[in-house]
């Protein structure tokens, strides 16, 4: 890459070297859809659809940015209603992300809200608190997308929010179950 | 004499309950092997000594079912256990030495965790407990919600995974790899000389005051916070760094530029020295502070 290039060339040269046409993400992981479909209480299952909801974020950074940089107003779903509705993952007013997102993170919380019960009222205020200071991140990041929607870095630190939101949300989890909370 | 104090004690007047319970127990163990604990809540202190055996001393909570201390193979299990239903009194202090080749799992909930003197690899979780140890030429990982992490290295190359929630996370002396995250904490990592590093935080400070390797690769991301950095030695690097909304100071190298005379934003891209390694940071609101020495 030529270093004098501006970050949009630089960026626009690398979307170009992707595939032209963007596969629907319900055909690029149909392995993962059928588990995320059929949520169940085992351990196993609950490690793949958590590290779904991390892959199925990661797989639509590329696609997001590339459908972005190429000014192509291509929706990944169907548009929110009006008003941003944090959880409908809304990617600024053009973009959302998709419906297996939505499921692979339902089936997150059914865990978290458990990890949460399992707390002191202490522990539990402080992990909303967070939770919710990560969701005002995302309502202000989408704010600032709506007004700039091909804005590569609000893109990518979005998506790198609703990372975090569910990273927490595992993170609750996993403590739980590492405790083997037959324990007490 | 005795039925009188049974009918007494039926009837309330004299207490029956738990009460707290010294412990002062000791095991064989591999020179090598893995010690696991669990404790829900109270404290864990864990040391390494040159014998091969675990020993646990301390005191256990009034409502304390069990202390669960025991060996299979190459493993030693203790676990304070507690009745599953109810509030209860369960916290309790355990002071634990172990073989210092040994690895250490340490579960706890409300519960801090001090090692010191552990050579073999650690993973340390617990929720609204301190996390405080030392590392030595091995991997360790450490996870709290509530909690702050601290960790003094030894300068030799070690794998380091450190994440709070809301808690702070500081590291010194560490070399090769390095990966702190917080959401609401500050990170601070000095003195260390690494090959890769990853700093993220959602609503906090990034301090990094230490050397990233001629080929090495550094990447950071902040939303609210404010990052500092200085290198300590000579830098080899490509510099991509970009602010949406944060000012960014460099002491060497260009200028910043603004990335659209629309938005606030800045970008800052240069290569120093060869351009062996990667630097990455991205802000949204934080001013950065770039600088080597």
């Amino acid at each position: 890459m030529n270093e004098n290039q501006s970050f949009d060339d630089r960026l626009m040269e690398a979307a170009g070297s992707l595939e032209t046409e963007v596969t629907p993400e319900r055909d690029l992981w149909p392995e993962i859809q059928s588990v995320i479909a059929t949520p169940s209480r085992s351990r196993r299952n609950t490690l793949f659809a958590q590290a779904a909801a991390i892959v199925l974020l990661v797989g639509a950074s590329s696609g997001i940015t590339y459908l972005a940089m190429n000014k192509q107003m291509q929706y990944v779903t169907p548009p929110p209603p009006n008003g941003l509705n944090v959880e409908h993952a809304s990617f600024g007013d053009n973009y959302m992300l998709g419906p297996e997102y939505q499921d692979a993170r339902n089936g997150l919380k059914a865990q978290f809200d458990e990890g949460l019960e399992s707390m002191t009222p202490r522990e539990r205020a402080d992990v909303l608190k967070n939770l919710e200071a990560i969701r005002s991140v995302i309502e202000e990041i989408n704010r600032a997308l709506a007004n700039d929607p091909e804005n590569a870095l609000l893109q990518e630190l979005l998506l790198s929010t609703y990372q975090e939101e569910l990273s927490l949300m595992m993170k609750i989890d996993n403590v739980a179950n590492a405790m083997n909370r037959t324990d007490f | 004499m005795i039925k009188k104090f049974l009918t007494l004690a039926s009837l309330g007047l004299i207490s029956t309950t738990a009460v707290a319970e010294d412990v002062n127990k000791r095991i064989d163990a591999s020179a090598n092997g893995v010690v696991s604990i669990s404790n829900v809540s109270g404290s864990i202190e864990v040391s390494g000594w040159s014998r091969n055996e675990v020993e646990v001393t301390g005191t256990l909570g009034d409502d304390v079912e069990e202390l669960i201390f025991e060996r299979d193979g190459d493993e030693v299990e203790i676990k304070v256990k507690g009745p599953k239903r109810g509030s209860h009194d369960i916290s309790s202090d355990l002071v634990v030495k172990i073989p210092e080749k040994s690895s250490v799992e340490i579960a706890g909930v409300s519960a801090d965790i001090d090692i010191q003197s552990v050579h073999g690899s650690q993973q340390l979780h617990t929720v609204s407990g301190d996390v405080d140890s030392e590392v030595y030429s091995t991997d360790i990982e450490i996870t709290t919600v509530s909690g702050d992490v601290e960790l003094q290295g030894d300068d030799e190359i070690t794998r380091a995974e450190l994440e709070s929630v809301s808690g702070d996370i500081e590291a010194q002396n560490l070399a090769g790899e390095v990966t702190a995250h917080s959401v609401t904490g500050d990170v601070t990592v000095v003195n260390s000389n690494f090959e890769r590093v990853r700093l993220e935080t959602v609503n906090g400070d990034i301090i990094f005051d230490a050397d990233l390797a001629n080929d090495g690769s550094f990447g950071l991301e902040t939303i609210n916070g404010d990052v500092d950095i200085d290198f300590n030695d000579s830098i080899s690097a490509r510099f991509d760094i970009e602010t949406f909304n944060g000012d960014i100071s460099n002491c060497f190298g260009p200028e910043p530029v603004r990335t659209s005379q629309y938005t606030p934003g800045r970008e800052l891209k240069f290569t120093e020295g060869d351009g062996d390694g990667r630097v990455s940071i991205q802000t949204l609101n934080g001013d950065l502070r770039l600088c080597k020495d």
